[in-house]
């Protein structure tokens, strides 16, 4: 069972640094508890008893590049879309942790 | 008043000598003007996509095998959720389903014996950009050239109780690690850094305190300290109950002698790890394995006892030498051309250092070519070179490629066998000086000192002491 719950949802909203209305709360939990009674139908359909766990979803290996410096991009033009820049940097609003 | 332990892990981040970043192609040197080592990659573009670099993956092979792990022969990469400007995507690409390297162990020395640290995994990821905090304008700026530059995090078990046996453990990845060429590892600059975790238990007891992780230590000696201060705050909190223990993150403030509470540490949960679907397993074949196992350089400990029982060196010269790996392969070159072990030691550890210590560079930066000081050792050993030429000669070396006998020609610096010309320049400074003549005649030695000192200067160098002085004592009776 897909372990979702409003407490759960609150913690996840805190880390996301994300604020729900209380209807969309109410409509993730909806979302959440379909999706779990679908994923419960599938693992009781499908045995996976003593089948390996998958290392990754593609069958596939990564490639690697050789460890040489490119330069393809000028600063201005990767900052050409910033809201905000200034002497060089991104522009941000002021953090204090 | 009981007893207590302090149990003591270590998380410690090294910067790998890669040329480029560990998913982008952008320089990963250090410095640089702000955002100008960026790409689309590291700088958090949506619809980027990381591509490894194989040199990464390489030099986190060898450091877990410098540290006796297992290596993964299927490593792949997991994304770690990470809401901060400092990395652009909001997750940091990091490992921890398979990690590269697993179940190591390195072997410390200290005052209480010899005892094995165990390394629960290696994992390769990226570094985090710089912020800075602007008053004048209340805002904070980023710079992404750091973003992605490679870096090892080193995840020892909780096996340190002091903080002698702390130092003994990051010396010696230091120095496994410098060898093995897989960082500089300078605390100064940020190539090495090291998060504490620490808890206070009743000897005796095997169940774990209350853990805090601390931050923010940029030498070994702030460590010895951060420890210090952390185990007595814990202890006091639990004798006197001055305060709660909560499992958090605080920062070393190094001039206050105290550290202070950042934020509650997160779990494992909270950074909600996933495996990264853009960047695909990496496997290591047989290959790829061999190839790193056999570029693994002979441990700085076995090279000590070969030097003292092989090459007959002290114990002293051997352990200075092998503090550095440039040390080592130095001396290695010099002996094999010159033949001359305990030369080629000397040269390594009076001169070379000397003008190491001079130019304000460590050990790990010399560079001078070790065949050429092989080359420049025989010119001495043969009478070819002074001693004070030859100590220029091996200061151009620092500056340039040179050969020092060529270099030796053209500077007049290879001692001439034309007594007649000695001979010459004897009798001028005789004649120029009678009273020290007159001075040694009458018994004082020194006085012959003085008038060879002259001629050698005149000579500048190149002169073989030995036929100086006879000729001079020649003459100065004729």
């Amino acid at each position: 069972m897909l372990y979702m719950n409003s407490d759960i949802l609150r913690r996840l909203q805190k880390l996301n640094q994300l604020k729900l209305t209380d209807s969309e709360e109410r409509d993730v939990l909806a979302f959440f508890e379909k999706q779990s009674a679908e994923l419960e139908s599938l693992s009781s359909a499908i045995d996976t008893e003593n089948v390996e766990r998958m290392v990754h979803v593609m069958p596939i290996l990564t490639v690697v590049r050789e460890d040489v410096v490119v330069k393809n991009f000028t600063r201005e033009e990767l900052q050409a879309g910033a809201p905000e820049t200034m002497d060089g940097y991104w522009q941000v609003p002021r953090l204090v942790e | 008043m009981a007893k207590y332990e302090t149990v003591i892990g270590l998380e410690v981040h090294i910067e790998l000598a890669t040329n480029s970043k560990i998913f982008c192609s952008c320089s990963a040197k250090f410095g640089g003007e702000q955002n100008d080592h960026v790409c689309p990659a590291c700088c958090g573009m949506p619809g980027m996509l990381p591509v490894v670099n194989k040199r990464v993956v390489d030099l986190g092979m060898t450091a877990g095998m410098m540290l006796n792990c297992d290596i993964n022969r299927v490593t792949t990469f997991d994304k770690k959720s990470y809401y901060y400007p400092d990395l652009p995507a909001a997750y940091q690409t990091t490992q921890w389903f398979a990690p590269v390297a697993v179940n190591g162990k390195v072997r410390i020395e200290t005052s209480k014996g010899e005892k094995f640290i165990r390394i629960k995994q290696i994992h390769m990821e990226e570094d985090a950009g710089k912020l800075v905090h602007d008053d004048w304008t209340d805002t904070t700026l980023v710079d992404f050239n750091r973003t992605s530059v490679p870096l090892i995090e080193i995840v020892s078990q909780p096996d340190l109780n002091s903080a002698e046996e702390v130092v003994a453990y990051l010396e010696q990845l230091r120095s496994l690690l410098r060898f093995a060429k897989v960082s500089e590892c300078r605390m100064e600059q940020g190539s090495m850094r090291c998060d504490v975790n620490l808890s206070v238990r009743p000897e005796g007891s095997d169940k774990l305190g209350v853990r805090t992780e601390m931050k923010n230590m940029n030498s070994i000696s702030a460590i010895e300290r951060a420890i210090a201060y952390e185990t007595a705050r814990h202890i006091d909190a639990i004798e006197n109950g001055t305060e709660e223990l909560v499992q958090e993150t605080r920062r070393w403030d190094d001039i206050k002698g105290m550290s202070f509470a950042m934020r509650n540490k997160e779990t494992a949960g909270d950074y909600r790890y996933f495996p990264d679907p853009n960047v695909m397993p990496v496997c290591i074949d047989d290959e790829w394995f061999e190839r790193i196992k056999k570029s693994l350089p002979e441990l700085p400990s076995v090279k000590k006892d070969r030097y003292i029982d092989e090459l007959g060196l002290s114990e002293y010269d051997a352990d200075i030498l092998t503090q550095s790996r440039a040390l080592c392969d130095c001396f290695e070159e010099a002996y094999a051309v010159s033949g001359l072990v305990k030369e080629s030691a000397n040269w390594i550890i009076s001169n070379c250092m000397n003008v190491l210590n001079r130019k304000q560079l460590t050990a790990d930066m010399l560079n001078i070519d070790g065949k050429a000081l092989g080359k420049l050792i025989l010119l001495v050993a043969d009478g070819k070179v002074g001693h004070a030429n030859a100590k220029k000669i091996l200061e151009a070396m620092f500056d340039e490629d040179i050969d020092p006998e060529a270099y030796a020609n053209e500077n007049g610096y290879i001692v001439s066998n034309d007594t007649g010309k000695i001979e010459g320049v004897i009798r001028a400074v005789v004649a120029a000086d009678p009273k020290s003549v007159a001075d040694y005649k009458g018994g004082k030695e020194k006085a012959l000192m003085a008038l060879f000192g002259k001629c050698m200067k005149e000579l500048k160098g190149n002169c073989d002491p030995q036929v100086l002085r006879e000729l001079l004592i020649k003459i100065i009776n004729e």
